[in-house]
């Protein structure tokens, strides 16, 4: 039988404060890149032609054209503002024209994916296909922002509900807490590797709320079963040892979806890249988040708001704390 | 040994459904051949269908254009059900293979053209109004008659802009030979022209300059770049009244050319249609040796009455075809009464064009104009690109799952790896059933879910080890591992299909590919993980029944 990580009996929760300080200074750094777009008068994520409403060319060359010379072609079309990036190899190339920076406007429509691929046409001749364009009018855009939202906190409702029902309100909350931390962690992610937010995109982050509170749910699931077995414990061992017991569990199935993600990194393709990344942030998010969001945010809750349905354990509890508490303030 | 009979039996059925589900059927679908003529072709397909970012082709959103027409919020929704017939009609003469039209929401229609590649030509069949009129041109020179007015009015709201002033006025000069001026109109006209010389062009001839009168009776000459400016003019609201009542301004919809420049034509046309396209039953496209291409229509009984009671009163005058408030070709002279045949001519326009109009007319004009709200358009390289890089995704994250799963669990984990494929069958077979489309986020879903589908199998796993551990019997071991990993299985799968479901609820298109892709992931990696790995360890403790230690 091969074993990793067996009958470990690590303090997980001993490094929460260095855990804490890491993940604070992370969102942080995302937040303050938000706050300089938002300063700088840019939309607060970069967003895709879906959200800004706009239209997007997407080019392939037979010969790589240089930033350059793709810039000019635009240029000389009137389409000065337009983005221009280089999208996955040199030979293919991206060009952004979104509503409202200057020359684009909502009249103009989807009449703008046509000039675009007439200009480029007009400069390489057979040497450019279009492989695909997309034209979003903004009421659409508008309306797809809002839908993503709202689809984010539904889920957030939905999931508390069904942890209401199944678990208690404490730890309910505590899983919440920990699903909305690695929302913001993998917004911080996406603004600090410049990813761009497309419809795409959040489903890859509705997808990590559902693996982080999966993951969440197997640690707390063995908290709640240790709980009615063990009663001379504190939360604090008691969060521990589920943790620890979980831990082989956690370390394969991080590896079977890290594996799935890693293939879709490498082969799946530019298109479907930043999904690719979001998801494989979401996994390293979640699993932190289970022990450190949620593990430490249950020990505060029942700190604050102790468990009296059941005296002899309350009592019990109650003394265990302050033993958890002296060892948490002892490290 | 019943139950496990009955477990085989379950396994062996769902299995035969799942096959079932996937067999490849026949499927009539109309294929436009080489001659460009459709026809009912049989194919064979596996009944999963690509998306469009899969297989390419056209995605659009069409909304009511209320900068051309206001409509009641109360008459939207009626008006875009009756849009939506009408697109899908000429969605069906257009010859996609397996089109989809489809509301959405309540005021948007939404077309997927699979294979569309002539973006443009997709575009114009969809948005063109097709709204038919045929209106006698004006013959008591009202327009030339308010033409000072309007020049007045111009300057007065100093609509000209004084640095281009000149220009316009150069080529008019130039074009005098044209001029057929009759009576005052010439004179009013060449007065304009006259003071424009001195003057600025935010003089009295501000508009009178760009217009020139044309050879048949309210037809006038605007040369094609001052054709803006004209437009701009005439749309300003006081401009626009001053215009003569019961009368109305069109264009023509391409340009002539006279001498070496090129002209747009600009009619005053009577307000009211003697006909409209509603009796209209049929159009063809045709080619005449005189006309060009042109479009024959045909209408019922009693438009043709009431079109010959009209052309009747009307002999002689020259009457303007208007489509979409656009004047076609030039104004024919009415020889006499026309009854239920007439035709359209092209002007210079290819035969596509003719098809188009001609398919545009027969399938009726739009209730209200539309205008794209969204549009995508994937080549087919770019999808046939992705469906190869996700084939390649999967199998590297298949013998990945497959590496990690039986290195560390041994047999048990090929066990785990026998249940992945029968979980890869009844995702599709789910996919298939439920209409599902597969699209390059669904490929990502299908490839994420095959590593979180291992994940039950490891808590079972997990579970089965402690229980070993604690003591006891292989058999014991299993039963327990089975029933305690139970908890933490469900809880966690129901809260990844919750917000799948929210997903696929406020998403669109791709996105929903992917909810349901992940959904059906979901159901099938519990049904093999929980059901399918039981039985086979069933199977296995019955093989070696004096088993002492687990492969696990």
């Amino acid at each position: 039988m091969l074993r990793i990580l067996h009958g470990t009996n690590y303090d997980f929760i001993k490094w929460w404060k260095v855990m804490a300080a890491i993940t604070v200074a992370f969102i942080v750094v995302g937040g303050s890149m938000v706050t300089g777009r938002i300063i700088r008068k840019e939309p607060p994520v970069n967003k895709s032609i879906e959200f800004s409403g706009g239209t997007l060319v997407h080019l392939k060359f037979a010969q790589p054209p240089g930033d350059a010379s793709v810039r000019e072609a635009m240029t000389s079309a009137g389409f000065g503002h337009a983005e221009i990036q280089e999208f996955g190899s040199p030979d293919q190339y991206t060009v952004r024209a979104r509503l409202g920076t200057g020359e684009v406007t909502a009249a103009q429509g989807d009449s703008t994916a046509k000039l675009v691929a007439a200009a480029i046409k007009a400069k390489y001749g057979d040497g450019v296909t279009v492989l695909r364009s997309e034209f979003v009018g903004p009421r659409v855009g508008d309306e797809l922002q809002t839908n993503a939202i709202i689809a984010i906190l539904i889920s957030f409702m939905v999931t508390l509900i069904y942890l209401a029902i199944r678990f208690e309100w404490r730890f309910g909350l505590a899983a919440v807490i920990a699903t909305a931390h690695d929302t913001i962690t993998t917004i911080a992610f996406i603004t600090i590797m410049h990813l761009e937010v497309s419809l795409t995109v959040v489903a890859a982050i509705l997808t990590v709320i559902g693996y982080s509170l999966n993951d969440t749910i197997i640690i707390f699931d063995r908290v709640r079963e240790n709980l009615k077995k063990a009663r001379k414990e504190s939360l604090y061992v008691l969060l521990n040892r589920s943790i620890n017991e979980t831990l082989p569990r956690s370390i394969m199935t991080h590896a079977t979806t890290l594996a799935a993600t890693f293939a879709l990194l490498l082969f799946a393709g530019e298109v479907i890249r930043p999904f690719s990344w979001v998801m494989t942030f979401g996994i390293f998010t979640g699993t932190f988040s289970s022990i450190y969001v949620a593990g430490a945010l249950l020990l505060y809750i029942e700190h604050k708001w102790p468990r009296e349905a059941d005296k002899g354990t309350s009592r019990a509890l109650a003394a265990e704390r302050r033993e958890g508490a002296g060892a948490a303030a002892g490290n | 040994m019943t139950n496990l009979r009955y477990r085989l039996l379950g396994i062996a059925v769902l299995t035969a459904l799942a096959a079932f589900a996937l067999f490849p059927r026949n499927r009539t679908v109309q294929v436009r051949g080489p001659d460009g003529v459709l026809r009912d072709t049989v194919q064979r397909h596996v009944p999963l269908s690509y998306g469009l970012d899969l297989v390419g082709g056209m995605h659009q959103t069409l909304e009511i254009d209320e900068s051309k027409q206001q409509i009641a919020q109360k008459d939207k929704a009626d008006a875009i059900d009756k849009a939506l017939k009408t697109v899908r009609n000429r969605i069906e003469g257009f010859g996609v293979s397996e089109p989809a039209i489809s509301k959405s929401g309540t005021d948007r229609i939404t077309v997927e053209l699979p294979g569309m590649e002539e973006r443009e030509r997709a575009l114009q069949v969809v948005q063109d109004q097709a709204f038919l009129e045929f209106k006698i041109t004006d013959k008591t020179g009202a327009f030339e008659r308010v033409l000072p007015r309007l020049d007045a009015i111009i300057k007065e709201r100093k609509l000209a802009p004084a640095a281009v002033a000149g220009t316009p006025a150069a080529p008019a000069r130039g074009l005098e030979g044209l001029l057929k001026a009759a009576g005052d109109t010439g004179k009013k006209v060449a007065q304009g022209r006259d003071t424009a010389k001195a003057d600025s062009a935010s003089g009295p001839g501000a508009l009178s300059n760009l217009i020139q009168q044309g050879q048949m009776p309210g037809e006038f000459m605007v040369e094609d770049g001052a054709v803006t400016r004209v437009k701009a003019y005439l749309a300003d609201s006081v401009v626009n009244a001053a215009l003569p009542p019961a009368k109305e301004v069109l264009w023509s919809t391409d340009s002539t050319i006279y001498g070496n420049k090129k002209y747009r034509m600009l009619y005053l046309v009577d307000a009211r249609a003697i006909m409209t396209g509603e009796h209209l039953t049929d159009a063809r496209p045709n080619t005449s040796p005189l006309e060009g291409t042109i479009v024959q229509f045909t209408m019922d009984n009693v438009g043709g009455r009431r079109f010959r009671n009209e052309t009747g009163k009307h002999i002689g005058d020259n009457m303007a075809i208007v489509l979409d408030k656009r004047v076609m070709g030039r104004p024919p002279v009415i020889q006499g009464a026309i009854s239920t045949n007439g035709q359209i001519t092209m002007g210079g326009k290819d035969l596509a064009a003719a098809q188009d109009l001609a398919l545009v007319l027969r399938a009726g004009a739009l209730p209200v104009p539309l205008r794209v709200a969204e549009v995508r358009t994937i080549g087919p390289s770019l999808g046939a690109d992705s469906i190869e890089k996700g084939m390649r995704a999967s199998i590297l994250a298949v013998v990945l799952v497959i590496v990690v799963m039986v290195s560390y669990y041994r047999v048990s984990g090929l066990l785990a790896v026998g249940a992945l494929g029968f979980y890869a069958l009844f995702t599709l077979a789910t996919l298939a059933v439920f209409g599902g489309v597969l699209t390059l986020p669904g490929i990502a879903g299908f490839v994420l879910s095959i590593g979180i589908a291992v994940d039950a199998n490891v808590l079972i796993f997990e579970r089965i080890r402690e229980e070993l551990d604690r003591g006891k019997t292989i058999r014991t071991a299993i039963d327990e591992g089975f029933r305690h990993a139970m908890p933490a299985i469900i809880d966690s799968n129901v809260s990844t299909i919750l917000t799948a479901a929210v997903l696929y609820q406020y998403g669109t298109g791709a996105v929903r590919g992917f909810a349901v892709t992940l959904i059906a992931g979901i159901t099938a990696s519990l049904v093999s993980a929980i059901f399918i790995v039981r039985t086979f360890y069933m199977i296995w403790l019955q093989r070696k029944r004096g088993i002492q230690a687990l492969s696990i």
